[in-house]
């Protein structure tokens, strides 16, 4: 069995000339799939670091005016906006939440003025109560929950206009390079010169 | 044994192809893929458009602003666009006497019975001036002012007082580009500049230098430039002046006009001494929760946009409505719907006011005319005559501005129930001088259904008023 599929996988039957092509094919596939998870910064989105979510430009209204609030020094873009109930249930809706965030952004569907989606808030919501659970102690404040923290604390954190006219010109940290460290070195280099 | 081997041969054929295959369709989304993601990239560190070519301080070409700004320019250009109408607003052309006749009597005698059009975009600035049955040999200079960005020359080479003093005509032919981005924008800096003298004049007179305005406050003022009431000093002179003297509200353009004695035109059928509030766009912002959390009118009425990964005011000036989204949304975070009704059910609620202000002035200057008809004089006249002019100064404060009293609705609300108030008070006063003169009975109302109707009532009242001038030529500065 293991066999068999060691022999199909490494195209023993395939006749000669025909062989060598698909190896090449095979190559080029997994040498343009490396280079576009570098030039994505796929693995950025397995951390928890804020810069991960301004990888697209859409995002940078959102850091900025977070960058720009008092949560920016104990709360992450993560903290608020996927689940921690479980590593699982974490990456599961980071998973979900970002296939749907690149999908949208790669067929240029992104709305101008963008908004938390039904699901999004209930994550906002649970996580709001998950830092602030001394603020419920009192039981009809805990269970009024048809509204949400943020219906009233509107400007917190990313202020009282959202998207487009947060920040107009935001200053943000730049993206990392898309070349060849080496490469990248050079041109800062001939910058100097 | 050969068979075998041949049927193996023909599946690692086929495999083999299958594999080649994949891999390039594969290869070529991931390439595509790639792409976007490179694209998208690029995106996030494009910065705004440098200046490529410098442009001259009196650069009133628009289409020489491009090179440097050319999505401004484009977002600009789009103001020729005359989109399906909105409710009460909107860039396509209404006939406001058509809609409401009433219109007709309430501007008898004067410039607005005979065309009154909803504006249409700063693109068309230049067209809509030269083409309105409003202007003729008569018409001042003055009447370019907000027309177009070659004004601030004119007025440079020549003195501001002289070129008001002109004719309209002088310039007909002379002036092509339209209202654009000399009028807000310092050419060097791109810094917002006021370039018209009589906002500086009129905040100089409340004691402000506008040159110490903020920004967030220059995203209005550029506006306040000419979408603010005014009116022309006299006849000889023609010079552009705001009347903020007293305060930007209804009530002190009323107490202005009382104290000035400024008569724009005597109505020829209640023979009332009148004055005509324009557009006072600005003045009424000003009184609106908008106005007072700091809401520019830029903020509204060129939101910010996004073309890939720049961001930019868009200059195509226009109504929120055609835009919710960038408008309202970013601060109203209900569904376009949602603030859609809100916007109209207050503007429905202003119509209604104003409807219920416009009867009581037809139905007033009707009344007054039929007074003087009945023999009643001018002296017995004049307190009622003065109350319709009051109805008028305030109504048209709010008539007159865009927006249909969302800019203010509370305010427009109250200064249209005072509208309403002063002219059925001169109603009642005007209706006790016919008693004596033996009236039985209310004065007849004519039928006022089309603007035809309207305007056949009213012919003979102005060819009255202008055979009884004749006789006596005192000019059209009446006093009161």
């Amino acid at each position: 069995m293991l066999g068999k599929a060691l022999r199909v996988a490494s195209l023993a039957d395939v006749p000669g000339r025909l062989r060598i092509a698909c190896f090449v094919a095979l190559g080029l596939v997994a040498g343009l799939g490396m280079y576009t998870i570098r030039v994505s910064e796929a693995a950025s989105y397995l951390s928890d670091d804020p810069e991960t979510c301004i990888n697209c430009h859409i995002m940078v209204p959102e850091y900025a005016s977070w960058q720009h609030s008092s949560h920016a020094r104990a709360a992450t873009c993560n903290d608020c906006h996927v689940p921690h109930t479980s590593a699982f249930a974490k990456y599961y809706f980071k998973a979900k939440d970002g296939s749907r965030h690149s999908a949208l952004f790669t067929l240029r569907r992104e709305r101008q003025v963008i908004f938390a989606i039904p699901e999004s808030r209930k994550v906002i919501q649970d996580n709001c109560v998950r830092c602030h659970s001394n603020v419920f102690e009192t039981p009809q404040v805990h269970t009024r929950q048809d509204r949400a923290c943020i219906d009233c604390h509107r400007e917190v954190p990313h202020g009282r206009q959202h998207s487009l006219s947060a920040t107009p010109n935001a200053a943000v940290p730049p993206l990392g390079a898309s070349v060849l460290p080496f490469v990248e070195r050079n041109r800062t280099k001939g910058d100097e010169r | 044994m050969s068979e075998r081997k041949s049927g193996e041969s023909r599946k690692g054929l086929v495999l083999g192809w299958v594999v080649l295959g994949g891999s390039a369709v594969v290869f070529a989304a991931l390439g595509l893929l790639a792409g976007s993601i490179i694209e998208r990239r690029a995106e996030r560190s494009v910065n705004r458009v440098q200046m490529i070519t410098p442009i001259g301080d009196w650069e009133t070409d628009n289409e020489k602003w491009a090179i440097n700004f050319p999505r401004e320019y484009n977002s600009w250009e789009r103001t020729r666009e005359l989109a399906e109408a909105t409710k009460y607003g909107g860039s396509e052309v209404k006939d406001y006497l058509a809609k409401d006749p009433r219109l007709v009597i309430l501007f008898a005698g004067f410039g607005f019975s005979k065309e009154y059009n909803s504006p249409r975009g700063h693109y068309h600035s230049i067209k809509d001036v030269t083409s309105t049955a409003r202007v003729s040999e008569k018409t001042p200079a003055t009447c370019w002012t907000c027309k177009s960005p070659m004004v601030p020359k004119l007025m440079h080479d020549k003195g501001v007082a002289e070129f008001y003093k002109g004719k309209f005509k002088d310039h007909e032919g002379v002036m092509k580009d339209p209202i654009g981005c000399l009028d807000c924008h310092d050419p060097k800096t791109m810094a917002l500049r006021i370039s018209r003298p009589a906002l500086k004049e009129a905040f100089a007179r409340r004691g402000r230098d506008i040159t110490k305005a903020s920004h967030q406050e220059m995203r209005s003022l550029v506006c306040a430039q000419c979408h603010v009431s005014y009116y022309f000093r006299d006849k000889e002179t023609n010079y552009l002046v705001f009347p903020w003297d007293d305060g930007f509200k209804a009530d002190d353009f009323d107490k202005y006009y009382e104290r000035t004695k400024f008569v724009e035109w005597v109505h020829p059928v209640s023979g009332t001494p009148m004055t005509k509030a324009r557009h006072p766009d600005y003045e009424v912002w000003l009184q609106g929760t908008h106005a007072f959390r700091g809401v520019s009118c830029a903020d509204c009425h060129m939101p910010y946009k996004s073309e890939g990964g720049v961001k930019f005011t868009d200059h195509q000036v226009r109504s929120p409505l055609y835009n919710i989204a960038n408008s309202c949304q970013v601060c109203h975070r209900w569904s376009e719907d949602e603030v859609k009704q809100r916007v109209e059910s207050i503007q429905d609620k202003n119509r209604e006011l104003l409807d219920i202000a416009e009867d009581a002035m037809v139905r007033a200057h009707i009344t007054l005319g039929d007074a003087v008809k009945l023999g009643a004089t001018d002296a017995e006249l004049a307190a009622p005559r003065n109350m319709l002019r009051r109805a008028h100064t305030y109504w048209d404060y709010i008539a007159a501005a865009n927006g249909m009293g969302f800019h203010a609705p509370q305010e427009s609300a109250r200064v249209l129930a005072k509208a309403a108030n002063l002219a059925q008070e001169c109603r009642i006063a005007t209706e006790r001088i016919r008693t004596k003169y033996g009236a039985k009975s209310e004065a007849p109302m004519p039928d006022l259904s089309t603007k035809e109707k309207a305007a056949a009532f009213v012919k003979p009242f102005v060819e009255a008023q202008k055979a009884k001038q004749a006789r006596a030529p005192q000019g059209r500065t009446a006093s009161r």
